[in-house]
């Protein structure tokens, strides 16, 4: 058993660890055409990124992606591609900064009403999706990627100064009424000698992890999630109603994408303005899938995505240009899928052979026939 | 019983000849499956060879097996004497081997001219231009000689189903098959093209090319065929000549009449009531999948369903657990009323549920033994401790499960599809009948499995009636059907058509009771 | 197989979506001290909005005023792009790579720097900022604000436009909908409407917030200038950075007695010669000129601070008279100048 293990595990390593290494050799190769020193070049973002105050960024930027493709993860888990991460987080975001800005609260509360508008305000958005799909058969990626364009089109809608938003003097952007102090959430001094503190969020992160893990894992309601998405007609036969886990998981998913927004909403920015980071819905779907849809996974995932993203930052400084690293993203990316599928088919053989070894070893072999004879066999 | 090898016959014209066709031994292993064991086929060249047998019963495995479009496992393939290995069905065309499948491969949007060549184009201008006055010569050729002609230039979707096969014998034909497999050709055709088929078929004959001809329409097999060869569960299992061999003996050698009927003496059938379906309607559209059905199942019985695969047997069993809602009609069990309970509900209550097709209702294949242990039991002990999986419980009792019903497994951690058919579905049976279940639907429990787990199976099914289960059994084995069952209802077109007695009644009798036609065999 | 196929096709998309975030290349970086004739220690460092070099836009503006001084000063400068979707924290980033860098003045160049500008300004207090297009950090001692009246200019060419209408009927494309380019719209509008009361101007928007794809999308000008002209414009206003070159397109096959006007820098000079004579006159934002001035402040050591307002009388602001069909109208369009530079007319800046 203890060899299985080991074995398991190598299996599981493999294909992300086969994934970065093609891309760095691809991503080295690209460099090296363009004339830059691929080995100068990493070194340069290591050293980088290992400065107390970009390992805070990187940190920062890894929480709203573990967020992100936590979303997109738990609906790939039961089979649903939610691409709408992107517009549910940011209609969330829009709306719980006017909510948040609006209110005064005391600090808990305060904090906590934004939260819960955010995961409603992303639940709702995507159960919008969930009920196409269930009552009217219509794909959840037609239908989330629609909802991204209607969001951006309502943000825009609401996002004016005679509605949510507030010119500040002298400034050409506009956001939500900043959220006073009492809606903020305090950083907090993780990385040493850092002046830039790591988001409070950082623990809601932690816990909608292990909640993640922990519900899809150990629950019977993950156990009906994982059945679904693997066999919808078995889990279906098995009593599993498909149709209410597809519009618990599509508002779930959303759920936790109305918290993309979060860490940068009450840590850093306070208003959702014009300039709020679009987009990240789409990178989640690129760590979901490098993360394998589990929990730890998908942190490492975010972690890898943003090293790359922040430590970038130098090489323009240092005359490289830093697009190479969207390169680097894509072909992991692209590169993860394919190796997961290669190991996937490799496990299934690899394993069907050894039953079929172990099977053979003591007794007789395969077909089977050693019981006694029943009734009038011919 | 004609169940010996009728040999005599098939030496008799063919001494001298070399069979255009000869498969001997051949063995092919699915995962889970054994799907050809065994397999003897012999071929006189220019003649017409029927392969018959039922649904399942491998042909469509071996004729993949002749195209190349998988290897066998054990046995050779010889053609016209010569000992090959077809890697692919391109090395099966270039020996002269061609293959109309059951369902065209055609493409609708470009001409007869254009899907005959299509893959085997016939160049000019150094290999980029298509030279369609030679293709469409050579068409017209093998129209005038074969008697099979059809206008080059019209669109294949213009194109009744008859002349869309007349292509796919053309296109095999173009690239020079001498050895036809026609793979089931009269199912999708109405009796005149049946006819103009079999005169093709005939000046084909005469031009000294070979045809295999699968099929399960035991008349037409008769009056097209010069051999015919038998396959039942995987296997070749006789050789008849059609000028002698009448439907009635054919039909037997396909369903086998070898098979046992122990238990209808011992009989344990109670007066308590189980499963009570009363004027079931299900309503698809203009389509009356169920018509008023009104069965009742006692504890203790085993109620066979015969009837031809999609006469609404599939529907029954969903409505029954739940899969599907009825659109009037009750269903109760032991009294309660579950019509319009869910599917969870009704497995809580004691419905337990052995799918037709295991993969696709019964297991998720990449999961762990222990995990499609849980499966449709997720609501019960051991399986689950409040609203979490309770893994400890459901571990231990799929080891119980492994041990009491053999599944022949190295642990219980390995996926689903790395074991065999049969222990799939012995676990599958294990699972089912956990949780002391007052009901079981089975379908085709057998199906596809070897024959030391369909006896193991047979025996699980026996014991659990004897302990005062109500069970549905569905199956296409006569044999089974009638050696199982307490007593026996047809299905035809979504009714109950008949009820027949399991103890007199003959495979034969069943099977045309099953066809609606009476009398007639 | 089918599993593969759709995880390859998410993949795909997904890389394409991040593919699609990379902008263009930046190539813009310059080697330091390369001119050789250094007759100034001065080092400058300039952060790009999203678009960066090649966005014939701002941006593009913005690296025209650097590359003069370069030339003129022999000065060392260093230029950094922007991501997509990025976070204030990654432009802060930037700047402070620039501040720690040595280089002074740093130029940043967009309103979404403000935040961020913010924040950084403190922690260097001996590097003077500027930053384009907002002056909300006007008090912010070592924070120069170079802002313009882009209301006036548009102001100018909607007055241009509604004499050179034979129609009565306008049109104004605005790139992205942002309270910036809204300024365009309302000087646009009002101009209009001083010269023909009953002036029908049509407002159109390319893209909403967050997508600024608007202002590089010439495809969506076309169809949205064509859609105008469909609706009777026969002169159209172009406030849509890269975009404005569909318009053109539109504007040019509708034929004669149709005119667009371009923005930001003289597009009569810089256009396809196959559309460039239906450019009535460009709305001229000197954004070059800023930085320029900027840049040149500092290099004299009497650096400028607290907010640079350009408008018509320094004629940062202005409309073009390259192409001499608007010869006609220049006379009104002068009285017009005098008499908002006098205060005589008050332009709104928001519509």
């Amino acid at each position: 058993m203890n060899a299985d293990t080991v074995r398991r595990v190598g299996l599981s390593l493999a294909a992300p660890a086969l994934a970065i290494i093609l891309s760095l050799a691809i991503t080295s190769a690209v460099l090296a055409a363009a004339g830059n020193d691929p080995f100068d070049t990493f070194k340069q973002m290591i050293e980088y990124a290992k400065e107390p105050r970009t390992t805070a960024m990187i940190i920062n930027g890894s929480v709203t992606y573990y967020f992100a493709a936590l979303a997109v993860a738990f609906g790939f888990r039961m089979n649903l591609f939610n691409i709408g991460v992107d517009g549910q987080y940011r209609l969330a975001a829009m709306l719980a900064a006017a909510v948040g800005g609006a209110v005064s609260l005391p600090p808990i509360l305060h904090v906590g009403l934004i939260l819960l508008v955010a995961v409603l305000v992303g639940g709702l958005w995507a159960a919008v999706a969930g009920l196409l799909k269930v009552y009217r058969g219509v794909s959840e990626v037609i239908s989330t990627i629609m909802l991204n364009s209607i969001t951006t089109a309502l943000i825009a809608f609401l996002l004016t100064t005679d509605k949510l938003a507030v010119q500040a003097e002298g400034s050409n952007n506009i956001g939500t009424k900043p959220i006073p102090a009492s809606g903020q959430v305090p950083g907090i001094g993780l990385v040493p000698d850092s002046p830039l503190k790591v988001y409070g969020l950082i623990v809601l992160a932690v816990i909608v992890g292990f909640l993640y893990w922990f519900v899809i894992e150990h629950s019977r309601f993950g156990f009906d999630l994982r059945a679904a998405g693997r066999n919808e007609e078995a889990a279906v036969a098995s009593g599993v109603n498909v149709k209410r886990m597809i519009l618990i998981s599509m508002a779930v998913s959303g759920g936790i994408a109305g918290l993309v927004g979060m860490p940068q909403l009450l840590g850093s920015s306070y208003t959702y303005s014009l300039d709020f980071p679009a987009g990240i819905g789409f990178t989640g779907i690129a760590i979901a899938l490098l993360g394998r849809n589990t929990a730890l996974g998908v942190a490492i995932g975010a972690l890898l995505f943003g090293f790359l993203d922040n430590s970038s930052q130098i090489l323009d400084l240092e005359g490289v240009p830093k697009e190479i690293v969207m390169i680097t993203q894509g072909v992991i990316v692209l590169s993860v899928v394919i190796a997961y599928e290669l190991v996937r088919r490799y496990r299934i053989v690899a394993q069907q052979r050894e039953v079929g070894r172990r099977l053979s070893e003591p007794p007789a072999p395969a077909a089977g026939n050693d019981k006694t004879p029943q009734g009038a066999q011919a | 019983m004609p169940e010996s090898e009728g040999a005599a016959q098939s030496e008799t014209g063919a001494a001298a000849t070399v069979p255009a066709v000869e498969l001997s031994g051949i063995t092919k292993r699915f995962p889970g499956v054994v799907a050809n064991h065994d397999v003897n086929l012999r071929v006189r060249p220019g003649t017409v060879h029927a392969v018959v047998g039922e649904n399942g019963a491998g042909k469509s495995t071996l004729m993949k097996t002749l195209y190349g479009m998988h290897k066998p496992d054990e046995g050779t393939i010889t053609l016209n004497g010569e000992q090959v290995v077809l890697h692919s069905p391109a090395d099966a065309i270039a020996r002269g081997v061609g293959m109309v499948h059951q369902h065209f491969m055609l493409a609708d949007n470009l001409t007869v001219l254009e899907n005959v060549v299509l893959g085997a184009e016939p160049r000019r201008w150094g290999g980029f231009g298509l030279n369609r006055a030679a293709a469409r010569t050579k068409i017209r050729e093998i129209g005038k000689q074969y008697g099979l002609e059809v206008d080059p230039d019209e669109m294949v979707e213009r194109l009744g189903v008859g002349d869309r096969q007349r292509v796919e014998i053309i296109k095999v034909l173009y690239r020079g098959a001498r050895i036809l497999v026609l793979d089931e050709p009269t199912a999708v055709l109405v009796p005149q093209e049946v006819d103009a088929l079999f005169e093709a078929l005939a000046v084909l004959k005469g031009q000294g090319l070979s045809i295999i001809f699968i099929s399960h329409k035991l008349d037409e097999v008769r009056s097209v065929a010069d051999d015919i060869t038998v396959m039942r569960r995987g296997t070749t299992v006789a050789t008849a000549d059609p000028k002698t061999v009448s439907s009635r003996e054919l039909a037997e050698l396909m369903v086998g009449s070898e098979l046992p009927s122990p238990q209808t003496s011992d009989s344990t059938v109670t007066d308590r009531p189980v499963l009570e379906l009363s004027g079931i309607n299900l309503i698809d559209g203009a389509r009356h999948l169920l018509r008023d059905v009104t069965l009742t199942i006692h504890a203790g019985e085993v109620l066979g369903l015969a009837g031809v695969e999609g006469n609404g047997q599939a529907e029954l069993v969903e409505s029954i657990m739940g899969m599907r809602s009825v659109d009037s009609g009750t269903i109760k069990l032991t009294g309660d009323d579950i019509t319009s309970w869910s599917t969870r509900r009704r497995r809580e209550a004691g419905c337990g549920y052995i799918p037709e097709d295991r993969h696709r209702h019964g297991l998720i294949l990449d999961a762990p033994l222990w995990e499609n242990r849980i499966l449709g039991h997720q609501s019960r002990k051991p399986n689950v401790r409040g609203p979490l999986v309770d893994r400890a419980g459901a571990r231990t009792d799929t080891e119980r499960i492994v041990r009491e019903y053999d599944v022949r497994t190295p642990s219980i951690d390995v996926l689903a599809n790395s074991l065999s058919g049969g222990n799939q579905q012995k676990l599958i049976v294990g699972r089912e009948m956990s949780g002391n279940p007052k009901l079981l639907i089975a379908a085709h429990p057998t199906r596809g499995v070897d024959i030391g787990a369909q006896t193991a199976i047979w025996d699980l099914l026996r014991t659990a009636r004897a302990e005062g289960l109500a069970v549905l059994l569905i199956s296409a084995d006569l044999d089974e059907l009638i050696g199982l069952s307490d007593s026996l209802t047809v299905i035809l077109r979504g009714e109950l058509v008949a009820e027949v007695d399991p103890s007199t009644v003959t495979p034969e009798q069943l099977g045309s009771a099953m066809t609606g036609a009476g009398e007639a065999a | 197989m089918l599993r593969v196929t759709k995880l390859v096709a998410v993949a795909a998309a997904a890389t394409f979506a991040l593919a699609a975030c990379g902008g263009g290349s930046s190539d813009g970086s310059s080697d330091a001290g390369d001119t050789g004739s250094a007759k100034s220690d001065v080092k400058v460092g300039l952060a790009y909005d999203v678009g960066g070099r090649g966005d014939q836009s701002f941006n593009d503006s913005a690296g025209v005023g650097l590359d003069k001084a370069k030339s003129e000063f022999g000065i060392d400068v260093k230029e950094l792009e922007a991501s997509a979707n990025e976070t204030d924290s990654a432009r802060e980033e930037r700047l402070r790579l620039l501040a720690q860098g040595g280089y002074n003045p740093v130029i940043a160049v967009g309103f979404a720097y403000a935040t961020s500008l913010g924040k950084v300004a403190k922690e260097f207090p001996d590097v003077q900022f500027g930053i384009i297009d907002d002056s909300s950090l006007e008090k912010v001692s070592n924070v120069t604000s170079l802002v313009f009246a882009e209301e006036q200019g548009s102001f100018l060419v909607g007055a241009i436009a509604a004499e050179a209408s034979k129609s009565g009927n306008v049109g104004f494309v605005g790139g992205v909908n942002t309270p910036l380019i809204q300024k365009f719209e309302a000087g646009f509008k009002q101009g209009a409407e001083s010269v023909n009361k009953d002036i029908k101007v049509q407002v159109k928007y390319l893209t909403q917030p967050p997508d600024f794809a608007g202002f590089n999308a010439p495809d969506k000008g076309e169809t949205t200038a064509q859609g105008m002209i469909d609706a009777g414009a026969d002169v159209i206003y172009a406030a849509a950075g890269g975009s404005g070159s569909g318009v053109f397109k539109a504007i040019a096959a509708a034929g004669k007695g149709n005119w667009a006007i371009g923005v930001d820098s003289d597009q009569y000079l810089t256009a396809d010669s196959a559309v460039k004579d239906y450019i009535l006159t460009s709305m001229l934002k000197r954004v070059d000129t800023s930085v320029y001035d900027f840049i040149k402040s500092a290099v004299d050591g009497k650096v400028l601070t607290g907010k640079q307002e350009f408008d018509l009388s320094d004629e940062g602001i202005a409309y073009s008279t390259s192409n001499d069909a608007v010869k006609d109208y220049e006379a009104k369009a002068d009285e017009l100048k005098k008499q908002i530079i006098s205060g005589d007319i008050k332009v709104s800046a928001t519509p």
